[in-house]
């Protein structure tokens, strides 16, 4: 588990030192802090009573903060949960491959590590990575609104971390497909795919009528039982958010179903891995 | 060895896939969830409106002076009851769209819930007057002064039910028939013997009940065109929504609370009146339009509202009164300069429970004659 | 107990589509403890498989490969051995301090700042620490693949052209700290395209060509060509009596070949010689250096 963890550090390290992961720390930062500095609340006895976003009026009506910024907060979890998955397909598809290039993986498979502690690490590492990422994003977002509207909620934050389990299962394919095709192209594309078909997955009750009776049918059904239901997490977490009650049936199941289908996949390329020669 | 545990990882890869299927199917549900509720405030009229608005135009022959006829201008069609209706600032008028209501999912609920428990008050009613107010009855108006029917009343029992009151009854204006009242009596133990109201029945589709003869006769002159030249406090274009009107702003004051008396003081000092729609098509969803001369004050006053009625949610909240909650979601105001709009709802689901106690009691009483009754 | 035993070591590339690639076709060799041992042979004679293959990062086809008296799989035996692969990828951005920290952790070794610093020192980095590893020169980059390998010190050095790139001076550094370790008690196993380097660090020296072991034994062994001694002899010699004698001119003015199977041999040779009147100047073995061993063996295998 050591090595786990090692590996863990190195691949947070590496990502400390990238310019674009602390482009992206401050770019979340500026946009909080442009929030906070733009954004003026004037709440009335709990009501939002008037919004103004750089000067502009931004929502005319009066109502219960809570009710008022449940957009707000949906729209965030939804630019959160798809933006997120989006930027860290992007960010993160050549933590795998640089860790798997020529003269480094060697270099790893020669220490006292076992093969599957290389590739848990790794995800260990941008998981993590996304999650600090995420939290910090959204634990602002709360912070900004609860500062000036006294309404604290914990649904973004808790919308983020369904963001992460996400994540985890788009980053479990792209890891893999990292140990079959070393190429960061490859793995964004493969990571791409997965979001696609994560989101008609979440909407295959509602396109399987659509698909011609039969095998087809059948075979839609089939293949959509087994990927994650990514629009379905995007829905809940959108609900979280915004404190309306959830669409699904249960979210913990959902959730970890999900998270299992990423460690399956993982287990594919650790499968692999084991058997690969560098 | 190594090999082992390869083929372990892969044993292990096809497990995980399985409960994830599992998982996510049992998670997510095969049945796909129910839409959020959404309630539709009236804001405007619809096309149905506007059909049945047009539909209610009947000309009205206005009285004509011999000299002026060349400076007539060309008279329009007019809806009778908006006609009747009360006329300048500070007037009270609310029309209940009887019909409409008795159709819609919350009137059926109450129709259903009244027959159960006055059904029978109600035939003798049929019986007595002619008149089934599930039927002929089209619209109800509230003002200061009395209520206004319109409807189906040429039954010739309701005449006579009006007439065997013992008043005096006589023809008035161009087709309304005048029902008086018996002058109030002196009982011997002091108190005084009511007659009731003033009744006026015009065309044998409107009835008008009044406080004072006069008061009915006003009405009638407007809805015959002898009305003052100003317009009906409600417009043709403001009659959408299953109830819809305008109440002055001391009307208003008294339909607040005791502990809102505050906020009822503000709103009669800014607003001129306050224009309601109540939509009960499918939710009950109402919009209170108030208006009022100083903008400012009127914005001040919508924040108030908005405060109250957050405050108010969070109340509910706090209370674990979740229903009322819920119906707080619903509640926001929308100021626009000298005038802001209140929209309050209770989703349909809220009203069915509110109401179940009524299908509950009925659901008793017929099982208690069951229970009764002796088996052979 | 030698700390590499390799039998019967093959190890075939499969390829979709395409026929297999045999890297290595059956490699017995025997690493004894405490030696220094090099590995030289053409390009593409299978050397960096066959390293990797000992260390459990190619797996093999055929055969069996233990180090240090266990499997390379065995993450304990590989605790114990040091790796400086042949184009070590560093981390460009981070500090060698850093780097080195984050291997010996990797490792599994306690955290230990001024050990890691005192072995940046001995590599010849004290004066590079507080820059960036994509800053350093191939040089200064090998020496801190070099000090990774050396963390914790292990008991069996792996390195793959470790002087690659090192200017000369820094050769003579590296070799210095190289000849420690083997004092130290740890077994250098070198693979090394510079034989002067091989020649002057190790002990023992396997050839690989095609895939197999051409040659293997101590480096005088491998180095000595059997019974041929040069000898010069002072100018005015009688070339037809030596030529009579069993000696060959070898081109230099009084200077000649001679084969003498053992010492007795010689000197009777030389009594010949001397009998002819020729006055001996020099005698010396005539030995073959590692590249003229090298090219014999692959002239052996062509």
């Amino acid at each position: 588990m050591n090595g786990v963890l090692g590996i863990a550090g190195y691949v947070l390290r590496e990502a400390a030192s990238r310019k674009f992961i602390l482009a992206f720390l401050l770019g979340v930062t500026g946009v909080l802090v442009t929030l906070s500095l733009s954004l003026k609340i004037e709440v009335v006895d709990g009501a939002l009573a008037a919004s103004r976003l750089f000067g502009e009026v931004m929502d005319i009506n009066i109502r219960a903060v809570d009710v008022a910024l449940k957009p707000v907060f949906m729209a965030a979890a939804g630019i959160v949960f798809y933006g997120g998955i989006l930027f860290g397909i992007v960010s993160c598809s050549d933590f795998a491959t640089s860790l798997l290039s020529p003269g480094r993986i060697e270099h790893l498979l020669a220490l006292p590590l076992r093969r599957w502690h290389i590739l848990a690490g790794t995800f260990l590492g941008v998981m993590s990575l996304a999650l600090l990422g995420s939290l910090y994003g959204s634990v602002g977002l709360v912070l900004i609104f609860g500062v000036k509207t006294g309404y604290w909620t914990m649904g973004p934050v808790i919308s983020a971390m369904l963001a992460c389990v996400s994540f985890a299962a788009v980053y479990s394919v792209m890891l893999t497909t990292a140990t079959i095709i070393r190429s960061a192209a490859l793995c964004a594309a493969l990571g791409g795919i997965t979001l696609v078909a994560g989101i008609i997955a979440g909407f295959r009750t509602k396109i399987a009528p659509f698909i011609e009776e039969g095998v087809s049918r059948e075979l839609f059904k089939g293949v959509t039982l087994v990927l994650p239901r990514l629009s379905s997490l995007a829905k809940a977490g959108m609900d979280l958010a915004a404190s309306t009650p959830l669409g699904v049936q249960s979210l913990t199941m959902l959730l970890a179903g999900v998270f299992v289908f990423g460690l399956g996949v993982l287990a594919l390329g650790f499968w692999w891995f084991e058997g690969r020669d560098y | 060895m190594r090999q082992r545990r390869r083929g372990l990882w892969l044993v292990f890869a096809v497990v995980l896939f399985g409960l994830a299927a599992w998982l996510m199917l049992s998670g997510q549900g095969e049945e796909e969830a129910p839409p959020p509720p959404k309630v539709a405030f009236p804001n405007r009229m619809r096309p149905a409106e506007r059909e049945r608005m047009e539909k209610r135009r009947t000309y009205v022959a206005p009285v004509v002076d011999a000299g002026t006829v060349a400076q007539q201008q060309p008279i329009r069609p007019s809806d009778p009851i908006l006609a009747a209706l009360p006329r300048g600032k500070g007037k009270t008028a609310v029309v209940i769209e009887a019909n409409a209501i008795r159709h819609s999912p919350i009137g059926e609920m109450l129709l259903e819930c009244l027959m159960n428990r006055e059904g029978a008050e109600l035939e003798r009613f049929k019986k007595e007057t002619g008149v089934d107010p599930f039927q002929d009855l089209d619209r109800m108006v509230l003002t200061d002064d009395g209520v206004i029917l319109s409807g189906n009343f040429g039954d010739d029992r309701l005449k006579n039910l009006l007439t065997s009151r013992g008043s005096t009854n006589y023809d008035y204006g161009d087709s309304a028939r005048l029902f008086e009242p018996p002058v109030p009596q002196q009982r011997p133990d002091g108190s005084t013997r009511r007659g009731g109201p003033q009744v006026g029945l015009w065309n044998n589709q409107m009835l008008v009940f009044g406080r004072s003869a006069d008061g009915v006769k006003e009405v009638i002159d407007r809805v015959e065109g002898r009305g003052p030249d100003e317009p009906p406090v409600i417009s043709e274009s403001s009659t959408y929504g299953e109830m819809y009107g305008v109440l002055s702003s001391e009307q208003l004051k008294k339909l607040f609370p005791k502990e809102q008396q505050e906020l009822a003081a503000r709103l009669a000092e800014v607003a001129e009146n306050v224009e309601l729609h109540v939509d009960a098509s499918s939710d009950f969803a109402m919009t209170a339009q108030v208006k009022g001369p100083d903008a400012a004050k009127v914005t001040d006053l919508g924040k108030s509202l908005g405060g109250a009625l957050s405050l108010a949610r969070m109340q509910a909240q706090a209370e674990g009164k979740t229903e009322m909650a819920q119906l707080l979601d619903f509640a926001k105001v929308r100021p626009d300069g000298d005038e802001f709009k209140l929209e309050l709802a209770v989703p349909l689901e809220v009203i069915k429970q509110q109401l179940a106690f009524c299908r509950e009691q009925q659901s008793a009483q017929n099982e208690k004659p069951q229970e009764a009754s002796p088996t052979p | 107990m030698p700390a590499i035993e390799v039998i019967g070591l093959r190890k075939t590339y499969r390829r979709a589509f395409r026929s297999g690639h045999e890297a290595l076709r059956g490699v017995d060799l025997s690493v004894p403890e405490g030696s220094a041992f090099g590995l030289i042979g053409p390009n593409g004679a299978g050397k960096t498989t066959f390293i990797k293959s000992i260390l459990g990062i190619v797996q093999p086809t055929e055969g069996t490969v233990r180090v240090l008296g266990g499997s390379p799989e065995d993450p304990r035996i590989r605790a114990r051995i040091g790796y400086l692969p042949e184009r070590l990828h560093l981390p460009g951005s981070w500090l060698a301090p850093v780097f080195l920290g984050t291997v010996a952790g990797l490792k599994g070794l306690k955290p230990d700042k001024a050990a890691n610093l005192r072995l940046l020192e001995r590599v010849g980095l004290a004066d590079a620490l507080g820059r960036r590893i994509g800053g350093y020169s191939k040089g200064m980059r090998q020496r801190l693949g070099l000090a990774a390998a050396m963390l914790g010190s292990p008991d069996l050095l792996i390195l793959d052209e470790p002087t690659d790139g090192i200017d000369p001076m820094g050769r003579v550094e590296v070799r210095r700290i190289l000849q420690e370790e083997v004092q130290r008690g740890t077994t250098l196993f070198l693979n090394s395209h510079l034989l002067a380097e091989t020649e002057r660090l190790c002990d023992r020296v396997a050839i690989l060509g095609n895939g197999k072991v051409l040659r293997e034994g101590r480096l005088e062994d491998l180095a000595r060509s059997g019974a041929r001694w040069v000898v010069r002899f002072a100018p005015g010699v009688d070339a037809g009596a030596l030529g009579a004698a069993g000696f060959t001119a070898a081109g230099t003015e009084g200077q000649y070949h001679v084969e003498a199977a053992d010492v007795a041999g010689l000197n009777a040779a030389l009594d010949k010689a001397r009998a002819t009147g020729a006055l001996l100047m020099e005698l010396k073995r005539d030995g073959q250096d590692l590249e003229s061993v090298l090219a014999s063996a692959m002239g052996v295998a062509a």
